[in-house]
């Protein structure tokens, strides 16, 4: 397949909401591929300093009463917090899928009459394609992520 | 009859671990009669599920629908024939996208209200500011992989606050499965219908009418008579795995509190002094005591 497009970019932490790139597809296409990932999905030991776990418990006791030991909410932060990003697809305004899996690394395929879980197959792809970025939660400054659009 | 719905249900078209051919064998296998299918975000599943239940002709039926899950709190939409998109959901007015549901035919509820959300999982608990009940159709009281106490209690409490102050809002349950588990001794939502209705329209009839009963295997109804009064009585309804109590107590709760009743014959009829003058009566069943731990059944409201 033939890269369409590539683009790059960085969210920092608490950053929440969509970032969506418009492609115009002005051949018919019969097969397309839009790839993703990002990085920093999950907190590292060294991560874990003594502000992000007093950060963290004042947060759980305020907002939900939750009280632990220091040794609980390091382990919260470590198995439980990560950056979540997904994947959603249209043609021409139409939905064509949605990836919403916990995955760093993600393809939206579609080759008819296949396609991707959480994709919905179609046989051709013209007009404008909007590839939107879900941000749901990022943990990390400097959090980078990638996208690129192949098609045939 | 009384037709059993399970309304919230997760396969691989999102981050579920079962396929759709797994989540229908799991729902024939436990002799669910209908069964919702929420994916996160996609409605990719729709025609998978709609080609089994073709081919293969299972004992049960789908009513199609989504999770949306957005970064302020999940909206479970069911009977949704075709996708809204959510990217202008707006926090201070979540009542765009119930609209929005509703005139593409859904109907459209809050899920999981008081689940743990950031910084571990942003987006679960509700956090929107929704000003106007009424684009409101349900809300899900129970959801059977959430704590008893920390969410599904809270949302038992707030869903029976915002009725007894009059909004007409159906409760439903689910279990949001995310893979196979054992349904046994959870609740689901139960409404009337017929073997082979649509499921669609009974579950937008009893939506609509907040005629919905929550319940882990005895449904509690009720028939008002016309001296005031009212008779209640237990129907099995067949769920595998439950597990009967030695006593029953029917729970009345209105503006003035909560009120037990021992049932455990089966069948009470109260007075209509027993009843009370309230408007509007929320009729539970309990196993041995009126803790949530023993909660059998939340019944439709009573509305006078």
């Amino acid at each position: 397949m033939n890269k369409l497009y590539r683009a790059a970019g960085t969210v920092d932490r608490d950053f929440v909401g969509q970032i969506t790139y418009t492609i115009c597809l002005d051949h018919p296409l019969h097969e397309l591929d839009i790839e993703f990932s990002f990085d920093k999905q999950r907190f590292q030991e060294s991560d874990v300093t003594p502000a992000l776990i007093a950060e963290t418990a004042q947060i759980c006791r305020e907002k939900y009463g939750l009280t632990g030991t220091e040794d609980d909410v390091r382990r919260a932060i470590l198995g439980k917090m990560k950056t979540e990003i997904h994947t959603l697809a249209t043609i021409n305004d139409e939905f064509i899928g949605c990836v919403h899996k916990q995955l760093t690394h993600r393809h939206m395929h579609y080759a008819w009459p296949d396609a991707s879980e959480g994709c919905i197959p179609r046989e051709t792809f013209e007009g404008v394609l909007k590839v939107t970025v879900l941000v749901f939660n990022v943990i990390q400054d400097d959090t980078h992520y990638s996208l690129t659009v192949r098609g045939e | 009859m009384l037709k059993r719905f399970e309304l919230h249900n997760h396969t691989t078209e999102s981050d579920a671990s079962i396929t759709c051919a797994e989540l229908v064998d799991l729902m024939v296998r436990d002799r669910v009669d209908a069964f919702a299918l929420t994916d996160h975000n996609t409605i990719s599943g729709h025609r998978i599920v709609k080609k089994i239940l073709e081919e293969k002709k299972p004992p049960v039926q789908c009513v199609y629908g989504m999770e949306y899950t957005t970064y302020y709190g999940h909206i479970l939409c069911l009977n949704l024939r075709r996708y809204v998109p959510w990217d202008s959901i707006d926090r201070n007015c979540p009542e765009k996208l119930f609209r929005a549901c509703r005139e593409a035919g859904a109907l459209a509820g809050i899920a999981h209200p008081f689940s743990y959300g950031a910084p571990f999982a942003r987006g679960c608990r509700f956090e929107m500011t929704v000003t106007d009940f009424s684009q409101v159709d349900f809300i899900e009281v129970f959801n059977n992989s959430e704590p008893l106490h920390e969410v599904n209690e809270r949302g038992l409490n707030g869903w029976q606050a915002l009725v007894l102050r009059g909004e007409k809002l159906a409760a439903t349950s689910g279990m949001d499965l995310h893979g196979a588990r054992d349904m046994s001794m959870n609740f689901a939502t139960y409404v009337e219908g017929e073997p082979n209705g649509d499921p669609a329209l009974e579950l937008e009839r009893a939506i609509r009418s907040q005629q919905t009963w929550l319940s882990k295997g005895l449904a509690l109804r009720w028939s008002l008579d016309a001296d005031g009064g009212a008779r209640f009585w237990l129907e099995d309804v067949r769920k595998p795995g439950f597990v009967p109590s030695d006593s029953y107590l029917l729970s009345l709760t209105d503006a003035n509190g909560e009120r037990t009743f021992d049932i455990t014959a089966g069948e009470r009829a109260l007075s209509a002094a027993e009843l009370g003058d309230a408007p509007v009566i929320i009729p539970k069943l309990y196993g041995e005591s009126p803790q949530i731990e023993d909660l059998v059944c939340l019944a439709p409201v009573i509305r006078r």
